[in-house]
């Protein structure tokens, strides 16, 4: 249950959502890619109520869910066109868009391979790539390193970097590192509860972890 | 190609990438084949009658088996999340998989087009109840399907999904019996929505638009309970 959520992310900006297990976070997400419907409240989306216009809302929305699965028995591209089409690419941009995302996250050697033979890391960049289809302004990202190895970890690390140019972006992690090295701002969920926020100063490197245990254990 | 069409190849090769679709097939129409030599031989008369009944019993048995995993599956893997985090609308997911599982009943009923082909051959068939009896076949088939497809929203277990699907189906074919032991004006009522009342005149060669106007409104409103359970979260 979340009660009393509220921010705001702008375009450019790499919002990192923390918390203990079982704070919220994947609710607060699934409730703002329309998965999840709030029994109050409410949330947009560039200005498009994510409950009484779910459709509208999403064509703003790239979302990449914890541990993404896919469709096995489809290749990348047969994927990356379904999905493309889902988000509303017109046909005859679908070939462009896919190249495109393709390019992006480096899937060019694996696109005419079914998923089910992909890496978990490659599953993960087909899962980004997908989010990034039609250049949505939000992306949400829920656990991307979970399951990653070290190098996929620094790969992607860099990859939302050079998304944070041109997209907003909101991420979750249990890694308060990887936090602190890809986002501008963080804010602490407990309990379903909103606790605080805090402006990650990056010339301060273990603060966040600081500011996380501060806010997270003191009494409320 | 539209969305509705990238979902619809989706689904298609889903169902027919799956051993259980030819699996499913192949039982089908062994089944339905020695029905139908065993009946030519025994009653030498060129009907098919004996065959659609013992293809609706075998449509009632199979298509939970077909439906089970249609949105059970999404919902157990995970893929359903990302589906619905698109601008793609519900109605649009559902249809898609209808469309699939009826493609996959279609698949299962053409080869024993050969059957009246056979009786057409060596006798004088009365074509009225065959055309009647695939009709009534394929309304029933709907209505299984759309019943299957909004039972398997309901859960993220295949099993839970097949099984409610052919409690359901069984039930509804046989409530008719109900009647004969209910005063009026129950006993109208059980009869009026039993499967078996109103695909027997279909076999036996009467279409009545009551009938076919149960089965499609039936479909409908399956689909309808699919799409609101789908967006029941």
């Amino acid at each position: 249950m979340l009660e009393g959520v509220g921010f705001e992310i702008a375009r450019g900006e790499v919002l990192g959502l923390l918390g203990p297990n079982g704070a919220g976070k994947s609710t607060c997400l699934r409730l703002l890619t329309g998965y999840l419907t709030p029994t109050r409240g409410w949330a947009t989306l560039v200005g498009h109520d994510v409950t009484h216009a779910g459709p509208a809302a999403r064509r703003h929305l790239g979302y990449v869910p914890e541990d993404p699965r896919l469709y096995p028995y489809l290749t990348v591209e047969e994927i990356l066109r379904l999905f493309a089409r889902l988000k509303e690419c017109s046909p005859a941009s679908v070939a462009g868009e896919c190249e495109r995302v393709c390019e992006q996250l480096a899937l060019n050697a694996v696109r005419r391979l079914a998923v089910a033979k992909l890496s978990r890391g490659f599953r993960q960049r087909v899962a980004i790539a997908i989010a990034l289809l039609g250049a949505p302004p939000l992306l949400i990202l829920d656990e991307p390193t979970n399951g990653l190895d070290p190098w996929q970890v620094i790969e992607l690390r860099e990859l939302v970097q050079t998304l944070s140019a041109h997209h907003a972006i909101i991420v979750t992690s249990h890694v308060l590192s990887e936090i602190e090295r890809i986002a501008a701002r963080a804010i602490f969920l407990c309990e379903g509860r909103l606790l605080g926020e805090y402006v990650i100063e990056r010339d301060r490197p273990g603060e966040l972890e600081r500011q996380f245990l501060a806010i997270t254990r003191a009494p409320s | 190609m539209t969305a509705f069409g990238y979902l619809f190849g989706k689904e298609l090769r889903g169902v027919f990438l799956q051993p259980i679709a030819w699996v499913l097939l192949a039982v089908f129409l062994l089944v339905m084949g020695y029905t139908f030599a065993t009946g030519l031989a025994l009653t030498k008369t060129a009907a098919l009658s004996r065959v659609v009944f013992q293809a609706a019993t075998l449509l009632l048995l199979l298509i939970p088996l077909v439906t089970m995993r249609l949105l059970a599956e999404e919902r157990r893997h995970g893929t359903l999340e990302m589906l619905l985090a698109t601008p793609v609308r519900e109605p649009q997911i559902v249809l898609a998989k209808f469309a699939a599982s009826m493609t996959l009943v279609v698949a299962m009923l053409a080869p024993t087009v050969v059957y009246p082909l056979v009786l057409a051959f060596f006798g004088q068939p009365e074509w009225g109840p065959i055309y009647s009896g695939y009709v009534g076949l394929l309304l029933l088939a709907s209505l299984l399907s759309a019943m299957g497809l909004a039972l398997s929203a309901l859960t993220s277990n295949q099993v839970v999904a097949a099984t409610l699907a052919l409690g359901l189906s069984l039930l509804l074919w046989m409530i008719d019996t109900l009647s004969a032991v209910l005063p009026a004006p129950w006993d109208e009522l059980f009869l009026h929505v039993s499967l078996l009342a109103r695909f027997t005149p279909f076999a036996t060669g009467a279409m009545y638009l009551s009938d076919a106007g149960f089965f499609i409104s039936g479909t409908l409103f399956a689909l309808f309970c699919a799409v609101r359970a789908l967006a029941r979260d």
